[in-house]
């Protein structure tokens, strides 16, 4: 039963509008989440008692008495059970004191059994919603929803786990109420089950006056009856929120990709060195020598494969959706204007085959660690063509007439093309290959910086997302009359700056963008994207 | 206030208290006071023949290089808290250091999200304090170091209300 209902705890409902009552997650949450130390206590205690019996097995035999007999292992099995009844009641514990509650305006966690813990999170400030599935999860056909929020001090809020289609529910309410579109229901009808549809009627209410007819309201959802059936077969997605596929990466590009990174390339050469080494020493040097390396290697191109596996990025109501992934399944949702920073690369292997990798910066994602850099990849490889699809959802409106041609110039231009300003003579003693290279353009509505000459790489960070400007000068800098801009944005994969600019133009740029920065703002208040304006 | 190179023009910062020289120079003190102190450990050991056969020349090279460098960096730190400038324009805080890397920052107030005043044991002798505003960027955290509190806390109130008028979330 997925999140049996509860009575409200009491009169200690709090604040106002939240009727919405309290739910559990699903109760093999505890299991999924800890099965790896369950699996290694069993083990551990498995393979102890099995000596155990051997042992007491061999004595026995010597004494002429029955093992079966032997106290130790009576005392073993006791304990064992003990063990076990433990997990169980801890797994117990941790989902009886594990709650959640989706309010107009918030979502409220509760969990912790000693320690308790209550998270809440604005609803309107939610900058991405993942849906995670990890295998074991799949099995139970359980998901994780993880939602971004930035408030004092982003955090992320994590319901683990509840039923598929149940996340996919939540996530569209929770999504549908940050863009703005349910404040004017009570939150009343919501308490009856949580992140259920909402009834039609009262959805299409505050649409049907400025609906447009291209956008059919994203929580008119499935239907109540059936419908949960017919998501499944569709996929993930619930089948009446309408979508638009912009990139699926066939598993034949992904794989190709992955075998021609560097890393393939070196451990090839590794292994060949290797050899020449096995066959020059006579045996002396062994191949076995190369298993660290393989060990280092081989399991960080299995996850890169794992991950980007069936990658598809698609254009919903609610804003970019991406789906990837062969073991572990994950679904994220980066609504529209979330974007602070978006990265187009393209290594030198990959330029042949015209192929390139789209990064952003999200607030929360983060910038460390590998699961930060697997959910910043909005596109892990693709064309051209796929590039700018891609663009054209996370930067919807690059202020230029030309997009295309301004994003060929910064990926693989040089020289003063489409309105880039690259570094000035001087700057070759610094760089004396990338000086053509790095340079930026300044649009309406975004700043675009080109540098690299192996790698490739164009990034481009709207001017209403810029959260300071950091005008550098070092001394070598000073010498040559140069200087460099650092734009700040949210902590991700993209740290946007700009190289050794001539110092004049370095300056103007810095005081220029200061003003666009501080008064750029298309829209006054992006936390209700769909209130403000309506999007595509 | 010297102009820079790189300091926009048609702008005039404003300084910190001198004082706070001071407080940079508490800090370089103890830092200082450390290093040389682990360095002469292997000077003291030699001298007193626990370790004869530690070079002479290194144990006194390392200690006299340590005195040397950070003899230098005491005696630009003057010049430092000089460097440091702010300026509040219409619709953003500038704040300039540095004298060999130099930087100029700036926030719009818009992308302020709250407004620290820090004091610290040597500040609170000396009547100083460090106003930091927080943005949602971990690279644009600015900081003014050395303000007179009174300057510091009135500093803050503007801030807070300019951002306030100005917020737009993130």
């Amino acid at each position: 039963m997925t999140a049996t209902p509860t009575e409200p705890d009491g009169p200690q409902a709090k604040g106002p509008g939240d009727a919405a009552s309290w739910h559990r997650v699903h109760p093999v949450s505890p299991l999924v989440r800890g099965w790896i130390a369950v699996l290694a206590i069993l083990y551990f205690f498995g393979q102890n008692s099995l000596e155990n019996v051997f042992n007491g097995a061999d004595h026995s035999g010597d004494d002429g008495s029955g093992w079966s007999f032997n106290p130790g292992l009576l005392w073993i099995v006791v304990g064992g059970v003990g063990i076990l009844l433990l997990i169980v009641g801890a797994f117990f514990l941790s989902w009886y004191f594990t709650k959640y509650q989706v309010t107009a305006r918030h979502v409220n966690v509760n969990s912790g059994v000693v320690f308790r813990q209550q998270r809440q999170a604005r609803i309107d400030r939610v900058q991405a919603i993942d849906i995670v599935q990890p295998l074991l999860a799949r099995i139970f056909g359980l998901a994780e929803l993880k939602f971004e929020v930035a408030d004092a001090g982003s955090t992320a809020m994590r319901l683990a786990f509840i039923k598929v289609d149940h996340t996919r529910e939540l996530r569209a309410e929770i999504l549908s109420r940050a863009a703005g579109l349910k404040q004017d229901r009570s939150p009343g009808t919501t308490a009856a089950r949580p992140g259920v549809v909402p009834d039609p009627a009262a959805a299409g209410g505050p649409l049907s006056g400025d609906d447009d007819g291209t956008s059919p309201a994203p929580e008119a959802g499935p239907p109540a009856t059936g419908a949960p059936a017919a998501a499944e077969a569709e996929g993930p997605w619930p089948a009446s929120e309408p979508e638009r596929v912009v990139v699926v990466v066939p598993p034949r590009r992904m794989v190709a990709a992955t075998l021609l990174s560097p890393w393939v390339g070196l451990t090839l050469l590794a292994i060949i060195g290797g050899l020449v080494a096995t066959v020059a020493t006579d045996g002396e040097f062994s191949l076995l020598y190369m298993i660290p390396f393989l060990i280092g290697v081989v399991p960080a191109l299995w996850g890169q494969f794992n991950q980007g596996y069936n990658f598809r990025a698609a254009l919903g109501e609610d804003g970019l959706r991406l789906s990837y992934g062969l073991l572990d399944t994950r679904h994220q949702t980066v609504p529209p204007g979330r974007v602070q920073a978006v990265m187009v690369t393209q290594g030198f292997i990959w330029r042949r085959f015209g192929w390139h990798k789209v990064v952003v910066n999200v607030a929360g994602y983060g910038g460390q660690g590998e699961d930060a850099a697997l959910r910043s990849t909005v596109l892990p490889v693709g064309t051209r063509q796929d590039v700018l699809n891609v663009l054209g959802i996370v930067l919807p409106d690059p202020g230029t007439p030309r997009p295309a041609e301004l994003i060929e110039a910064g990926v693989a231009g040089t020289g003063d093309a489409e309105g880039f300003t690259s570094s000035p003579r001087s700057a070759r003693w610094l760089s004396p290959f990338e000086h053509r290279r790095q340079g930026f353009a300044v649009t309406d509505t975004a700043l675009f910086s080109r540098a690299g000459v192996l790698i490739h790489s164009l990034v481009a960070v709207p001017h209403e997302r810029i959260q300071g400007i950091i005008l550098t000068q070092g001394p070598l800098d000073r010498r040559l009359g140069l200087t460099g801009i650092q734009l700040c944005t949210t902590d991700g994969p993209i740290s946007p700056r700009v190289k050794q600019m001539g110092l004049d133009t370095g300056r103007r740029l810095f005081l220029s963008q200061a003003e666009r920065a501080a008064t750029a703002r298309r829209l006054n208040d992006r936390d209700h994207w769909l209130e403000g304006e309506r999007r595509g | 206030m010297p102009q820079e190179p790189i300091d926009p023009e048609g702008l005039q910062f404003q300084r910190v208290s001198p004082a706070y020289s001071k407080v940079r120079l508490v800090g370089w003190a103890i830092s200082a006071l450390i290093t040389w102190a682990v360095l002469a450990v292997p000077l003291v050991l030699m001298l007193t023949g626990v370790w004869p056969g530690y070079p002479a020349w290194l144990a006194w090279g390392l200690l006299g290089l340590a005195i040397v460098a950070d003899l230098a960096r005491m005696a630009v730190i003057p010049r430092q808290v000089r460097a440091i400038g702010y300026a509040e324009r219409d619709d953003d805080l500038l704040i300039r250091t540095g004298l060999m890397f130099q930087k100029v920052l700036v926030v719009p107030y818009g992308r302020m999200q709250y407004v620290d005043v820090a004091v610290g044991p040597v500040d609170r002798a000396l009547g100083l304090c460090k106003v930091q505003l927080h943005t949602a960027s971990t690279t644009a955290k600015a900081e003014i170091p050395g303000l007179p509190a009174a300057e510091g806390s009135r500093l803050r109130e503007r801030l807070s209300a300019r951002g306030e008028a100005r917020l737009a979330g993130l």
